[in-house]
């Protein structure tokens, strides 16, 4: 998913849940930061470096890929980005645990690391619960992809076609890709841009959707293809629904998050709140276009009466430098510092218990104390404290 | 990582350090030797490919091209191994690689950490020293024909890789879980 829906959908879906203007822009504006929450940024603020909830592309090729490596991008990518289905799946058939390790982490929406990211935001900032959408929404954008470099779950081949809509169904039209990052994809003649081949399990080509370029991040597309992991079983990706899905879910996660209603429950969706819009929604989702961040911001204009500010990523950054040490969690940037580095506690220490160390280890500090990366001690002080951030 | 683990990449790193300061003090006796180890890293990269077609790649959609790529790695370095004046060029190509790579992604990232106002001159530093060592390979061991700076090349890398063994084997990587 891009900005358009990360940032400008979050802000409509946070309308409709109830959220004051201001309240829905701290939201949106924390679920899109955890696009551009990078090591090299946190680096420039001298801010906790494992707060990190995503990775530029040269960030990843200068990765190292050994055993620290690889852990630290599957937290990092598993945790925001790919959150696991079930964590005890078995592949269909007899296998090495290295490689149920890795079937394990293909991400779907509705499992039930879903809910304990929707809870871990429940009575804590803006920011937890804008990070926790970002993570709820790409469930269903990057579904069936693993937030870990693996040829053998990652990996497509050129089988890929597009559906379009011609009155009666569908009509199929191949999808060519190319590898030259820094051209636009071409929608008019279904040209797109996606990593390279690398036959290395362990290669950063190989990470989440990258082999499938940014289709999935795509509202208005629908294809299908050949998963690696899949058993030659053709997958069709209907991104306009996962995408309506994913905003009634979003919807519906966080009224029960502003305490109107008593349960979350997994594979609800608030379809009363969307209903009235639904039509208007619809028409953003499916219109064939790269960025639908103007469409969006009407949507949620209208919705909220006010003006949406964009996007800008040094918004926060001079309260977060100009504060002293001991108060730099209680900014707007610290806050959602904690939030990642609660969300990525969390889901390293649910892989780590499922007995697969492909996310690094974990020590529950509860049994245990603290050991570990210093970083997470601001966690601890913030659980300590047990205050509404 | 676990102790094992930490274990395993310290002793790995002081062996090739050890490996490599021998190297780089008599370079001629070792030109033969570097030879024969590229030849059988090859080997030993087939067979872990042929482990892994079995044990991961034959799950995968497509999975059999790694079988076949195990096959003809392991062909090629047989292949190697029996005609030794091929291996400088081998040699030269993985070292270029090593070096060519490495330094562009270094420049790039200082280019990248400086736009978004973080340090970038070390990076900067260390790509532009890789860039011009693989400038160096090619003059020395192309045009001027001396094998001795390929035994040179690959000694630093292998000292470069072991530090960074060594220093992995002490940082903390265990993540804080709080239920």
């Amino acid at each position: 998913m891009n900005s358009d829906f990360h940032y400008y959908a979050t802000y409509c879906a946070a309308q409709l849940a109830g959220y004051s203007h201001e309240d829905s822009q701290s939201i949106a504006y924390s679920a899109q930061m955890v696009d551009f929450c990078t090591r090299t940024l946190l680096s420039t603020l001298k801010a906790p470096l494992s707060a990190a909830t995503t990775q530029l592309q040269l960030e990843l090729m200068d990765a190292r890929t050994d055993i620290a490596g690889l852990q630290d991008i599957t937290r990092i990518w598993a945790s925001f980005h790919f959150l696991p289905y079930d964590l005890n799946a078995l592949p269909p058939k007899r296998c090495c645990k290295r490689y149920r390790d890795k079937y394990r982490l293909i991400c779907k929406p509705n499992g039930e690391l879903l809910s304990a990211t929707v809870s871990l935001a429940k009575d804590k900032s803006l920011q937890a619960v804008g990070v926790a959408m970002h993570v709820l929404a790409d469930t269903w954008a990057h579904q069936n992809f693993a937030g870990t470099p693996s040829l053998v779950i990652n990996n497509t081949n050129s089988w890929f076609y597009e559906l379009l809509e011609d009155g009666n169904g569908f009509t199929e039209r191949k999808l060519n890709f190319r590898h030259s990052a820094s051209s636009p994809d071409d929608l008019e003649h279904s040209l797109y841009t996606s990593s390279l081949y690398s036959n290395s399990e362990n290669s950063i080509m190989n990470l989440g959707h990258g082999r499938a370029g940014h289709l999935p991040d795509y509202s208005f597309i629908r294809y299908e293809y050949l998963p690696a992991w899949g058993q030659y079983e053709v997958i069709v990706k209907d991104n306009p629904s996962d995408y309506l899905h994913a905003f009634a879910q979003m919807v519906y996660a966080m009224r029960w998050l502003r305490g109107e209603t008593d349960d979350f429950a997994l594979d609800a969706y608030a379809w009363d709140a969307v209903e009235p819009y639904r039509d208007e929604i619809e028409r953003i989702i499916k219109t064939r276009q790269l960025d639908a961040s103007a469409d969006w911001k009407a949507l949620g204009e209208r919705l909220s009466g006010q003006t949406i500010e964009s996007f800008r990523l040094e918004k926060y950054q001079e309260e977060y430098l100009n504060a002293v040490e001991e108060e730099k969690d209680d900014t707007f940037l610290g806050r959602l510092f904690i939030a990642a580095l609660a969300q990525k506690s969390m889901v390293t220490g649910r892989i780590y218990q499922s007995g697969s160390k492909l996310a690094g280890y974990s020590v529950d500090y509860r049994q245990k104390g603290f050991k570990g990366i210093r970083d997470f001690k601001r966690l601890i002080r913030s659980s300590r404290g047990g205050k509404r951030q | 990582m676990s102790r094992f683990q930490r274990v395993k990449s310290f002793t790995a790193g002081i062996l090739m350090i050890l490996f490599a300061l021998l190297m780089l003090l008599a370079p001629e006796e070792f030109y033969d030797t570097l030879a024969a180890i590229i030849s059988f890293m090859m080997i030993i990269y087939g067979l872990r490919l042929l482990i892994y077609y079995f044990r991961m790649a034959r799950h995968m959609v497509g999975g059999k091209s790694t079988l076949y790529q195990a096959i003809v790695v392991l062909d090629a370095a047989l292949f190697t191994l029996a005609v030794a004046s091929m291996n400088s060029f081998i040699i030269m190509m993985y070292l270029l690689g090593i070096y060519a790579f490495s330094g562009a992604v270094d420049i790039l990232r200082a280019f990248e950490a400086k736009r978004n106002g973080a340090s970038w001159k070390m990076k900067f530093l260390t790509g532009c020293i890789s860039v011009l060592f693989a400038v160096m390979l090619v003059i020395t061991g192309v045009v001027l024909k001396k094998t001795e700076i390929l035994v040179y090349g690959f000694g630093i890398s292998l000292i470069y890789s072991a530090t960074v063994r060594i220093a992995s084997a002490f940082r903390r990587t265990a993540i804080v879980y709080i239920q």
